[in-house]
């Protein structure tokens, strides 16, 4: 794989996408992974009822959509030894099971400080199979010079 | 009232240790309305995190991740890298754990809590080995479309007290404590 260096890199430049399909268990598993076990993500009958996001059914963790945002970033700058200094996130949708979601990015932004201290920001954005956004992330990538 | 069996996906020390049923002491989460803002002081976790391999493994695994940076010891100790590095998200596992059940900042666990979104500066990868305290104060309080927006700062060091990462973490909660008993009972049409 081509090393990636803050001068190689181009506003607009595309990073790969990702896909992943959620399912309960995929819930399960980010709890114990990130012991959030909120029932809104955990416990399907209680959900039934309460409803906090109005809807009848569990929903993905916030944190774990934003992971998979994050992964776009991470498959595609850890290679060249990349530092990532600063994310952010919205979410903008709930999740439900059975969810496909897409996550991708692209370079938006080159910051010129001072040697060492260059970075690039990435625009990354997770939506559902229908197109619709689900959420959006930002990350502060420090490149090798 | 935790009606899951997690055992089955339990591999790390902390998994097998830590309480699954965030209704169980739901009663001593702080509630929006509850935020003691007079005092800026540093709150400390309950307890701290001994960064271990099985961790940020764990954590790639749960987010489907199988980057070898974060999952394979031995490829990252032959990159530049010297050894694993977490998922830049892994910090969530850290917070949880601990800020705990009893101690301040437990509203992070409350029952139908909303994420709007949240920020995250990494000053350092966390690194196995380490041991990770955390400080945290509160940090702002709106309403907001008849939303209760809450949201802490929490900073994350390292045995040497260096500072690893910092955490603005906010959730849209239920505004008082009546309204997270409502919940718990699953009761629809709380605001949140």
């Amino acid at each position: 794989m081509e090393k990636l260096t803050f001068d190689s890199l181009q506003v607009g430049d595309a990073l790969p996408s990702i896909s992943h399909t959620v399912k309960q268990e995929t819930f399960w598993k980010y709890a114990v992974g990130s012991f959030d076990y909120n029932p809104v993500h955990c416990d399907p009958d209680w959900v039934s009822t309460a409803q906090p996001f109005g809807i009848p059914q569990t929903v993905a963790h916030g944190m774990m959509t934003w992971s998979f945002m994050v992964t776009v970033a991470t498959n595609w700058a850890y290679p060249s030894t990349a530092t990532i200094t600063k994310i952010t996130s919205k979410f903008l949708r709930p999740v439900p099971a059975g969810t496909t979601m897409t996550c991708s990015g692209i370079v938006s932004e080159k910051h010129v400080i001072r040697p060492g201290k260059h970075f690039v920001v990435v625009e990354l954005k997770a939506e559902n199979q229908d197109g619709d956004l689900l959420g959006v992330s930002q990350a502060e990538i420090v490149f090798p010079e | 009232m935790n009606r899951i069996n997690f055992e089955r996906f339990f591999e790390t020390e902390k998994q097998k240790i830590f309480g699954t049923d965030f209704f169980a002491d739901a009663e001593d989460y702080e509630a929006w309305d509850e935020i003691d803002f007079e005092s800026q002081e540093d709150i400390p976790g309950e307890q701290t995190f001994e960064v271990k391999a099985e961790d940020l493994k764990y954590y790639a695994a749960g987010v489907l991740d199988d980057n070898p940076f974060m999952t394979d010891e031995e490829y990252a100790r032959n990159s530049p890298y010297g050894g694993l590095i977490p998922h830049p998200v892994f910090l969530t596992q850290i917070t949880f754990w601990c800020i705990g059940v009893k101690g301040r900042g437990n509203w992070i666990r409350t029952p139908g809590a909303r994420n709007p979104g949240q920020e995250v500066e990494i000053y350092e990868p966390f690194r196995v080995g380490e041991i990770i305290h955390i400080k945290m104060r509160p940090h702002d309080r709106w309403i907001k479309r008849k939303k209760y927006y809450l949201n802490y700062k929490i900073d994350f060091y390292n045995q040497d007290n260096v500072k690893k990462a910092c955490w603005i973490v906010e959730l849209v909660l239920p505004k008082s404590k009546e309204d997270i008993r409502k919940f718990i009972k699953g009761i629809r049409g709380v605001e949140v």
